[in-house]
């Protein structure tokens, strides 16, 4: 009987164990995950500060309806020669396979008073919950911090009351999630409803007074109040449980097209491995829901003898709503160096990008208008070349019905 | 089990199997009362063409659904009977599932800032598009209960749309 053990039990964990039990009806599956009592989905979390009584837990318990048995600790470290992880009550577990699905945590930079009460990161229903309770009856707060994170939970606290400030230190919100030009759009939008961002400034100390946070100084020298932070400077792979394992890690867990480390019986998934983007072919860490539920599948898939290649991911691949203005971006949107041809569709009420390198979409930004969006996602994705398409494409848009027909470009579905 | 099956050669791009979507999705269910509806009644499947071809584009259903891998709300679930579906007060608006949907059948409800998907008439012996298609360009069978021969001409007209 196959003994798979699993770190970590969040999308990647959890999506590797279902496959594993419909490949496999009577391996041991057991989950060591540190967040009690199990999986939810942690995208939902900024809503958990400004709304009451939302259900964001899985509905039908994965560990009941495919069997897989829960620890709630702390894996401490793997003994790859053993074949052996550690935890922390001391225990160690033995296995044949061997899951790291540990995810990626907040980076927490180095801030003279950063460190106390009145400062929270954005990554755990715990944090949320956090948020919401050290919000009640504090007037303002500043988030540090202007990727989706940073900007979700400053929407969730400006509808709470709270007066909101985004420090960014880079010239945009979202950067490397939107080009400049929708960052600007969802910029405006945020400013009308009261959310004050500033960019290009850091946060240089956060002031105290007898413990509680006051304010925040920032390195142009301007103060702006706050009784509360928020730290979304972004996520770094889970690598903790790896130290002196043997496996390989750049920022996160290296693996092959079969999603092995360089330990042929231990494999990684989801947010804390590292990989080459598909488009850009640079190594990338993917921080995506989607990505993660997919790795974590085909890692599944293939623990339990399974010969799946899995293709890679696309490290953008955002879909979000910000105060009504849907917007998705995928793939390369903001192309450097030649050898690419942009198309620009600026209107009244939506603001679309395409980035084209010979006939192939390599990436896409859309804001106010999101229809299709998955035709071009799979395009992208699958780097389908358009051929005759591409003026189509560059003039009224893809839809399905573009790929059918006497002489179909490619199979859509790659 | 089921499918809904599109005969390209047969549609004539009259969009009838659009009202019939559009008002089985309404209040009230009847065209009378649909037109007046405010904000109308959403449609779930989009007739597109393109020089050489006019179809239907439906949601499959998918076996590997994109859209409810991608959901990250736990909105999107396959119900027993293997259909797509959404739970409607988890939906958050997120447009994710727009974002993954290869077929750009996933659209965007306004005023209750939910995502609209086919739910196959699921509570219907026959969904309202296929009996609203005056040329049987969208049918509605299983294809293992059917004579091979005509199997034949189906799969054929399925696998050619699907490319
Ligand atoms: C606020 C927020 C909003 C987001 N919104 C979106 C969105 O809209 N769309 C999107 O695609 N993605 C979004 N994401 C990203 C998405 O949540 C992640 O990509 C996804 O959760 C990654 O899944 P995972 O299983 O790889 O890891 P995680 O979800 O990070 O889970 C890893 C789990 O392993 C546990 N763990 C780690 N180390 C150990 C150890 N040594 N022992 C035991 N347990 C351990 C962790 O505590 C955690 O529970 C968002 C993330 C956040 C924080
Ligand atoms: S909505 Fe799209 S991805 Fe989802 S099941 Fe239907 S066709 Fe497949
Ligand atoms: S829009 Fe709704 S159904 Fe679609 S992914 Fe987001 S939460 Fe899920």
């Amino acid at each position: 009987m196959m003994r798979h053990i699993i770190i970590g039990g969040s999308i990647a964990g959890i999506s590797a164990a279902m496959e594993i039990r419909r490949s496999d009806a009577g391996a041991l599956i057991t989950m060591v995950s540190k967040e009690k009592p199990g999986a939810y989905y942690r995208p939902m979390i900024p809503y958990l500060i400004e709304k009451d009584g939302i259900d964001i837990t899985f509905t039908d318990d994965p560990a009941k309806k495919y069997g897989i048995e829960n620890i709630f600790e702390m894996a401490t470290g793997i003994d790859a020669e053993a074949k052996e992880v550690a935890l922390s009550s001391g225990d160690k577990l033995g296995y044949d396979r061997l899951l790291i699905a540990a995810g990626s945590g907040p980076v927490i930079p180095a801030i003279p008073g950063l460190d106390g009460d009145g400062v929270f990161a954005l990554r755990t229903r715990e944090d949320a919950l956090g948020i919401k309770a050290a919000a009640k009856g504090k007037g303002d707060a500043v988030i540090l911090g202007g990727g989706f994170v940073g900007t979700k939970a400053a929407i969730a606290l400006r509808h709470l009351g709270l007066g909101v400030t985004i420090i960014e230190q880079q010239g945009q919100i979202l950067p490397g999630r939107l080009d400049a030009r929708g960052s600007a759009i969802v910029a405006d939008a945020m400013r009308a409803a009261g959310i004050e961002i500033i960019t290009g400034d850091l946060i240089s100390e956060v002031i105290r007074d007898g413990g509680a946070v006051v304010s925040v100084r920032l390195s142009s020298g301007r103060t702006v109040k706050a009784g509360l932070v928020i730290v979304a400077a972004g996520s770094r792979p889970n690598v903790g449980v790896l130290r002196n394992s043997g496996i390989k890690t750049g920022r996160g867990v290296l693996i092959n097209e079969m999603l092995q480390t360089n330990f042929p019986d231990i494999y990684a998934a989801g947010d804390v491995v590292e990989h080459a983007d598909l488009i850009t072919g640079m190594p990338a860490v993917s921080a995506l829901w989607g990505n993660a539920e997919e790795m974590g599948r085909l890692a599944g898939k293939n623990m339990a003898g399974g010969n799946i290649k899995y293709a890679g991911f696309l490290s953008v691949m955002n879909a979000t709503d910000i105060l009504g203005i849907p917007v998705v971006s995928v793939g390369l949107i903001e192309p450097e160096g030649g050898g690419y041809e942009v198309v620009v569709q600026d209107g009244i009420d939506r603001y679309r990008k395409f980035v084209f390198r010979g006939d192939t979409l390599v990436g896409t930004v859309l804001v106010g208008d999101v229809a299709n969006a998955g035709v071009y996602t799979n395009v992208i994705k699958n780097r389908v070349p358009l051929g005759r398409l591409k003026a189509e494409a560059m003039k009224e848009g893809l839809k399905y019905v573009d790929f059918v027909g006497s002489a179909p470009v490619q199979n859509l579905m790659g | 089990m089921k499918q809904i099956y599109v005969r390209p050669e047969q549609c004539m791009g009259c969009r009838s199997c659009e009202i019939g979507c559009a008002v089985q999705h309404s209040e009230e269910k009847s065209l009378f009362s649909a037109v007046l509806q405010s904000p109308p009644p959403m449609k779930r499947l989009f007739v597109e063409s393109n020089d050489e071809i006019k179809m239907p584009v439906i949601c499959r259903h998918c076996e590997d659904a994109p859209c409810l891998r991608s959901c990250i709300s736990g909105c999107l679930f396959r119900d027993d009977k293997g259909l797509v579906r959404r739970k409607k007060e988890r939906c958050i608006g997120c447009w994710t599932c727009m974002m993954t949907c290869p077929f750009g059948v996933i659209t965007r409800d306004r005023e209750k800032h939910i995502a609209v998907k086919c739910d196959r008439c699921h509570k219907l012996d026959v969904p309202a598009c296929v009996n609203s298609c005056p040329t049987g360009a969208l049918v509605f069978v299983d294809i293992d209960d059917m004579p091979k021969e005509k199997r034949q001409s189906l799969i054929s007209a399925a696998a050619k749309e699907v490319l």
